[in-house]
């Protein structure tokens, strides 16, 4: 029993991911005797720590069955709203919660399309990308922020606790807090049923509207959120800053697991793809691996993860079939004809 | 009675005409000759991909590589033909074709017989397509001068004109594409099936079909599209760099959407995707004419695309909701169901 | 960060910089020997361009490269450059791998602004040479920038085009950039703006400046909408090598070219035949690969010692003679050192930068302009 359920562990998503890490970790140090730096392994975070935050978040709108590409825009405006603000003799501290406040307007906005008008994520959202970063680029114009003051440029440069600056220490509390509400909340479990089946979920009651109302503010907040990290981290704003962040972060959380067709999908499979991307643009920049060739390796080893374990199952099966004479089951990690 | 993919059409038209409209009363001397060229021939590039993302998505998959494979085929080709300006126009052509659908054989290989899901297929392709285009370029553009005389031309010969406005010869081949694909979908076995796939994957198959095989054609024709929209895209602008029609792949998914076109698969037309690229690419080259700040422009872009799909969620959802209404009383069965369950459900939420 | 040691520190720059502009060429000329460069040392350099894929960028690793076999240096000279989507991430990614690697100098045409400045921080703090070239970072995020061309000089030369081709009448005339945040780009077109304020200039009137993104296909619409929303248009200037051709190819199709030329700065190789259509009648560039091959020299012999990185020192670049380090007048506590000169292409010599691939400079076939380096 205990073997198999081992076996089943092994087979699962989550197994594969684990295999790889491990496999890529393995090669990296191997390969680079800086890898397994203390300075690197913060680094490692350090310079996709935003994008990871707002995967976690994502990961629920993905496994609710719906999409946000507005994320990195949001992200942008979030900044270059502190940045104007700031530019206009607001107090910077309170221009930092004006622009998560603004977050969660940019959410509402998609929310309200989403819930409420019933129109596809991926149009509202897409408009959003267009027009967050629009706002983004009416307030800052070209001109290039530098404004913040030390202390919050500190706050993303210097470690607060041990080795750990403060987006680390968010980003590993945020994990924490998604990995809880996402698999042990009546929350948790409404993403589920509404991703799996909207229509089923409206009828037994569920509030589908607010929970994705609910869904939509949190990427908006989050990303607002990251966005600003992001700022402390950078020092300095310009109206283009995050742009094109969503592909990467849909891509950590599709590597995860998670079908984007809603329903399925665990924040364990986010994390360990979490891991495995980011320990391969490290090892990869270390070895002077950048680039465009650096990103065809990750797309390729992102279809390569998929297909070679369905090619190994497929083999398999067509073993068994000849052996057992039994009907071939369906490969549980895809679905024919989906996304 | 009209069938609801005809009433999105319809709503469509309305809403560009109430564009034009709105524009002209804004921009001077708006529908002037150059105009109606520069939206024909925006248009008819991103159509013809439109077409073939169109394909994909019925099935309920969806191909982000389409952005990369223009650009890798426009490249390519336009490398080819500045090494040997000899070559005929009509195979230059089919070799943008055929490597258009070698790309998307890969891409549809991997989806149907591979089983890995199309996303993450074509964000890796996506990526995997540019990188390689990086690295085979070397860095050089390609450049008119490179050219031979007829492909700079191309893009300006005229087919006719209709008073000052000329048809280009280029938006021809669009227009058959749009026309021939209709078509496919609404008599031919292949796209009936397509429908199916997309509407119920499990159902088509018990039902006996090989859909892997279709899905897999669908992929090589929207290859093989991609491929045409990259040589009429080098015929158009004719200088290249590596980023050549990057970021492409959001604007056609956007037309196709705005379009009527469900990213859940079995519903759209050409027709409607059609309309979806011409009401994004009138918005964009509108607000480039606008006398309004450049820094404005991006902001009024995303607010007019979701104004547009929403106004458009809207008129249908009244019409659709009238519509049913109508049925019902003069059929009086209560049995009878409405064309689409689905669409029934958007109106009643929309109330 | 305490306020005061900054405040001084800026009071004594001041004061070196007065110092320096009026005094500098008197204390140049009385200079000692330019420094020779000691080869043959083991120093890991990394060139990273504001991205991959551009000819440009390609020209000045072909100098960098040229530099580095003639050095004899046997560390390694890596050409390493993001994506162009992930520009201003991908920058910095490069920038910390190269610091946790521990490479001695990193050179940086920099396209992320003042957001790269922790980063290279942190590279100087670990003891390396941070050098910019072709776009700066701010002056506390580098030891030096290598500047293709005085800007304010380029802002000149622009105006001067555009008045040149414009001619005694005047006209309307727009910018045609890369994009909003490209910081070389607005620097130039401030440069020019400021250089407009003469009122020799009076008669043209620059009316607007879009972005292409350094696409074609962008470029090429951002042109149409010029032309579109300014109907007594005369002149696009785009100072980006892919926004020139681009427009061109606008024009010539839609036989505007009578009307409406186009100028800025570009690559002989990709504006041959708008210039023998009178589309782009003249346009300016530099070349990279000397820009590659300077800069190269100035960052090795920072890293090898031969150089301290302040102001007044004269060094030898190899084939290109002598150079000094200055204060920037556009970068409070900046340095550089001007590559100059650059090359005025038109009808007249545009066959023979063609003929030669990558622009190579040939003061006897071009109209050399002198830039400001022996103001």
């Amino acid at each position: 029993m205990s073997s198999n359920r081992n076996w089943r562990f092994l087979l699962s998503w989550e197994g594969l991911l684990t295999f790889i890490v491990i496999l890529v970790v393995l090669i990296n140090i191997r390969l680079s005797p800086f890898f397994l730096h203390g300075d690197n392994l913060i680094n490692l975070f350090g310079v996709s720590i935003e994008k990871i935050i707002v995967a976690l978040v994502m990961t629920f709108i993905i496994i609710n069955g719906e999409i946000d590409l507005s994320i990195a825009s949001i992200m942008g405006l979030a900044a270059s709203l502190a940045a104007w603000l700031t530019e206009h003799g607001m107090d910077f501290s309170l221009a930092l919660v004006c622009s998560l406040l603004a977050g969660v307007v940019c959410g509402a906005i998609n929310g309200f399309f989403v819930a409420y008008l019933e129109m596809p994520s991926l149009v509202v959202t897409l408009a959003g990308l267009i027009a967050y970063r629009g706002v983004a680029r009416i307030l800052l114009e070209d001109r290039s922020f530098t404004g913040i003051p030390p202390w919050y440029n500190d706050l993303g440069t210097q470690p607060i606790l041990g080795q750990f600056p403060l987006s680390l220490l968010i980003f590993f509390a945020l994990f924490v807090i998604a990995f809880i509400i996402l698999h042990f909340s009546a929350f948790g479990r409404l993403v589920y049923v509404i991703g799996n089946n909207k229509d089923a979920a409206l009828m037994s009651g569920v509030r589908v509207r607010r929970v994705k109302m609910t869904l939509f503010i949190a990427s908006g907040i989050i990303s607002a959120l990251a966005g600003l990290l992001y700022v402390s981290r950078l020092g300095a704003v310009q109206a283009s800053i995050a742009e094109g962040f969503e592909l990467d972060i849909i891509t950590i959380v599709l590597l995860g697991g998670v079908s984007i067709f809603g329903g399925t999908g665990t924040m364990v499979g986010v994390g360990l793809s979490i891991l495995l991307i980011l320990s391969l643009r490290n090892g990869m920049s270390l070895a002077s691996v950048t680039g465009n060739t650096q990103s065809s390796i990750i797309g390729l080893i992102l279809i390569l993860s998929v297909l070679i374990p369905n090619l190994a199952q497929q083999a398999n099966q067509a073993w068994k079939r000849r052996g057992y004479l039994s009907r071939p089951k369906e490969a549980p990690i895809s679905k024919e004809g989906t996304l | 009675m009209l069938r609801p993919e005809r009433l999105r059409e319809l709503s469509l038209v309305i809403i560009i005409f109430a564009v034009l409209l709105l524009f002209g009363t804004q921009i001077d001397n708006y529908f002037n000759p150059r105009f109606f060229r520069t939206i024909t021939s925006g248009v008819m590039i991103i159509a013809v991909v439109v077409v073939g993302e169109t394909l994909v998505i019925l099935t309920r998959n969806i191909d982000l590589s389409v952005g990369s494979i223009v650009g890798c085929t426009a490249y390519t080709v336009g490398r080819i033909v500045a090494d040997n300006n000899s070559i005929s126009p009509l195979s230059l052509i089919l070799i943008a074709i055929g490597m258009g659908a070698l790309l998307g054989l890969l891409n549809g290989v991997l989806v149907s017989y591979g089983r890995v899901p199309a996303i993450v297929v074509t964000l890796g392709t996506l990526a995997l397509f540019r990188g390689a285009l990086v690295e085979f370029s070397g860095a050089k553009s390609v450049t008119t001068s490179t050219l031979p005389v007829w492909l700079n031309d191309l893009g300006q010969i005229n087919l006719f004109s209709v008073g000052p406005f000329d048809f280009r010869i280029l938006v021809v081949p669009a227009i058959v594409v749009v026309i021939v694909f209709q078509l496919v979908l609404s008599l031919l076995p292949y796209g009936r099936r397509l429908y199916a796939i997309g509407s119920n994957p499990e159902a088509a198959r018990f039902a006996g079909m090989p859909a892997r095989r279709i899905v897999m054609i669908a992929y090589v024709l929207c290859g093989a599209l991609s491929g045409l929209a990259g040589f009429m895209f080098l015929a158009r602008f004719g200088n290249l760099t590596v980023v050549a029609a990057q970021g492409m792949e959001l604007q056609v998914v956007a037309a196709a959407v705005v379009g009527g076109v469900s990213t859940l698969g079995g519903s759209g037309t050409m027709v409607g995707a059609l309309l979806g690229a011409i009401l994004i690419e009138i918005i964009g080259d509108s607000l480039i004419r606008l006398r309004i700040s450049e820094f404005w422009k991006d902001a009024s872009l995303g607010v007019f695309i979701l104004l547009a799909v929403a106004s458009d969620k809207i008129i249908l959802g009244r019409v659709r909701d009238i519509a049913a209404r109508n049925q019902r009383r003069l059929e009086q069965t209560p049995t009878q169901v409405a064309p689409q369950p689905k669409a029934q459900k958007d109106s009643a939420h929309v109330q | 960060m305490n306020v005061k040691p900054k405040a001084l520190k800026l009071l004594v720059l001041a004061v070196v910089v007065s110092v320096a502009t009026a005094f500098g060429p008197a204390l140049r000329a009385q200079g000692a020997d330019p420094i020779q460069a000691t080869k043959g040392k083991a120093i890991n350099m990394v060139l990273l361009p504001k991205f991959l894929g551009i000819a440009v960028f390609d020209q000045a690793n072909q100098g960098a490269q040229e530099a580095h076999t003639e050095l004899g240096n046997t560390g390694k000279l890596e050409f390493l450059g993001p994506t162009p989507e992930n520009s201003v991430a991908g920058q910095i990614e490069i920038i910390k791998a190269a610091t946790t690697r521990g490479v001695n100098a990193i050179m940086i045409s920099n396209n992320a602004g003042d957001q790269l400045v922790p980063s290279t921080k942190d590279a100087l703090a670990k003891g390396m040479k941070v050098v910019s070239w072709d776009s700066p970072i701010a002056p506390d995020g580098e030891n030096l920038f290598v500047a293709q061309v005085d800007f304010a000089k380029l802002g000149t030369t622009m105006a001067d085009m555009a008045l040149d081709i414009l001619g005694p009448d005047g006209g309307d005339w727009a910018f045609l950039s890369a994009s909003p945040d490209a910081a070389n780009q607005n620097a130039w077109i401030a440069a020019t703006k400021d250089a407009l304020k003469d009122p020799k200039y009076a008669k043209i009137h620059l009316v607007d400046t879009v972005y292409g993104n350094d696409k074609s296909e962008d470029s090429y619409k951002a042109a149409q909408g010029l032309v579109d929303k300014y109907p007594n248009l005369k002149l696009i200037m785009s100072p980006t090598t892919v926004g020139a051709p681009a427009a061109s190819k606008f024009l010539q199709d839609e036989k505007l070219c009578d009307k409406i030329k186009v100028s800025g700065l570009a690559l002989p190789s990709e504006m041959e035949s708008y210039v023998k259509n009178d589309c782009a009648p003249e346009f300016a560039l530099w070349s990279f690969v000397d820009l590659g091959y300077l800069t190269y020299y100035t960052t090795y012999m920072l890293a090898a010692g031969d150089l301290k990185g302040v102001a007044g020192e004269s060094f030898v670049a190899g084939r290109m003679g002598t150079y000094t380090i200055e204060e920037d007048p556009s970068r409070k506590g900046g340095l550089r050192i001007i590559m100059g000169p650059f090359t005025i292409y038109n009808k007249d010599n545009i066959d023979a930068a063609v003929g030669s691939p990558a622009a190579t400079m040939d003061a006897s076939m071009a109209a050399t302009m002198e830039a400001t380096t022996t103001k």
